[in-house]
């Protein structure tokens, strides 16, 4: 009996340090359970990525199931040999685009959003934090998601240029305009000024699909 | 430095992946422009937005979604695929391309039904074919034209490029793909129904359609494009449109020079 608990053990060891790819070849595969390995490990960047984008906590909640319920589905789409983080995060983009072309969003500016977890070093920081934060969902929903996939997400830009289907020169111009439209978006904060075409701008931008890579 | 080479570097001195020279030389333009340094310390200064933990229910809804899954596609194993595949099809065959082959193939069963039970009639094999023919290219036109009606783009878009495939153009389509050319709201459609239209030149419609859209468009893309066109056909009078055009106030630089380089070619 010991023997075999042990052995369990030894397995749940080995699969916690699996590689992403091999694991989702078993799921692939069949085993739907060890799809749990890669829920651990990919679930809460995934809603963090979809928080930052849409501001919106619930919603974000759906999309990260909505994305674990379209890998088991389309597994058999997954390439063997092809890196999983960009699999994924393919799926999540186009989960998101999905939920806005069925549900034409409303305004998603979400103030309370930063408040629970706010750093407590300093007024001054929080205040600072607050700005950041508004000037970050001020950006078009496109020019952020760049932002979000590079600093948050930790996505390196080649893996960023797969993703958005451009070239790795476009990403690195594309992030250091949207640095630039932050930073211009966070001083204006800062001075009072509610920068131009606040709020709808947020409304509009819905990436293009991109046909092909469906998934 | 300029700001400009620097920003080029900037992305990849963020992610700490300059060599040292180039490294050392962001560094020191950041010591001296305000501006760049902004930029750098509110790509750091993101990190204070903080990572957030999903809520606990989370994994569980996850177990149930997994459960329900792998129940639900036992069930289904049983019962076999059959529904979606039914409806895939059938929204193929209402979708315009599906009643195009639908409607063909009605046709085909139509005439081959006739000719067996027929045979006395007069008409031969051959009337019936060309008959068969045309009916059809009618039809695929008729699909073109209401395609273009559509309220989406990317409809629109189809629609021209089915109108690339046929070799003869029936007017009434041509003069539909004029009109989108003209005041299609989307610049990609007014693109694709140009570049159809540009296999068409020999015929004077055409023609004069798209010589005359060059003094209404408003996106340099398709300005451009005219002018290209204009250059390639030779027309006799394009030089003299193109110099009218040429004195268009507030012309789009980039369309302005094009048109002098096209003035050139044609002189």
């Amino acid at each position: 009996m010991k023997e075999q608990e042990r052995a369990e053990t030894e397995n749940d060891q080995a699969m916690k340090l699996a590689p992403d790819e091999d694991l989702m070849l078993e799921v692939r595969n069949g085993a739907g359970e060890t799809l749990g390995v890669l829920f651990d490990r990919y679930h809460a960047p995934l809603y963090n990525f979809y928080a930052k984008l849409t501001g919106d906590r619930t919603l974000s909640q759906d999309l990260v199931q909505e994305v674990f319920l379209r890998i088991l589905k389309y597994r058999q789409s997954y390439q063997p040999g092809t890196p999983f983080r960009a699999w994924i995060y393919q799926i999540a983009r186009n989960a998101r685009v999905d939920h806005y072309r069925k549900t034409p969003r409303h305004i998603t500016f979400e103030p309370e959003m930063v408040a629970p977890v706010m750093p407590k070093d300093s007024a001054q920081q929080t205040e600072e934090t607050e700005l950041l934060h508004r000037a970050l969902m001020q950006m078009p929903e496109e020019k952020r998601e760049i932002l979000v996939l590079s600093r948050f997400q930790e996505l390196r830009y080649d893996e960023i240029a797969r993703l958005l289907g451009c070239e790795l020169g476009t990403v690195k111009t594309r992030i250091h305009r949207a640095i630039q439209e932050l930073r211009q978006n966070f001083k204006q904060l800062e001075r009072g000024l509610a920068p131009r075409e606040a709020g709808p701008a947020v409304v509009k931008n819905i990436p293009p699909r991109r046909f092909g890579n469906e998934v | 430095m300029k700001c400009e080479e620097i920003g080029e570097l900037l992305p990849d001195y963020l992610q700490g992946c300059l060599k040292a020279e180039q490294d050392d030389l962001v560094e020191k333009h950041i010591a001296e422009c305000g501006d760049c340094r902004e930029e750098v310390a509110i790509w750091k200064k993101l990190s204070l937005l903080p990572m957030e933990q999903p809520s606990a229910g989370s994994r569980e809804r996850f177990e149930a979604m997994l459960r329900a899954y792998q129940t639900g596609r036992s069930d289904k194993a049983s019962a076999g695929f059959e529904r979606p595949k039914r409806a895939a099809v059938w929204s193929w065959l209402r979708s315009p391309v599906g009643a195009v082959a639908w409607s063909a193939a009605l046709l085909i069963v139509g005439v081959f039904a006739g000719n067996y039970f027929g045979n006395k009639t007069t008409h031969t094999n051959q009337d019936e074919i060309r008959t068969m023919h045309t009916e059809l290219t009618n039809m695929k036109q008729m699909v073109v034209l209401s395609m273009l009606q559509q309220q989406s783009a990317s409809e629109r878009l189809q629609a021209v490029s089915y109108s690339r495939r046929e070799d003869q153009l029936d007017p009434q389509v041509m003069s539909a793909l004029v009109h989108t050319l003209r005041y299609d709201g989307s610049v990609d459609v007014r693109l694709a129904a140009l570049d159809a239209l540009s296999r068409h030149g020999a015929q004077p419609q055409v023609h004069e359609g798209v010589v005359d859209a060059l003094q209404e468009q408003q996106s340099p893309l398709v300005q451009v494009a005219l002018i290209d066109l204009m250059v390639e056909w030779r027309d006799p009078d394009a030089a003299q449109r193109l110099r009218n055009f040429v004195q268009t106030p507030n012309l789009n630089p980039t369309v302005k020079q094009r048109a002098d380089w096209a003035l050139s070619r044609l002189n």
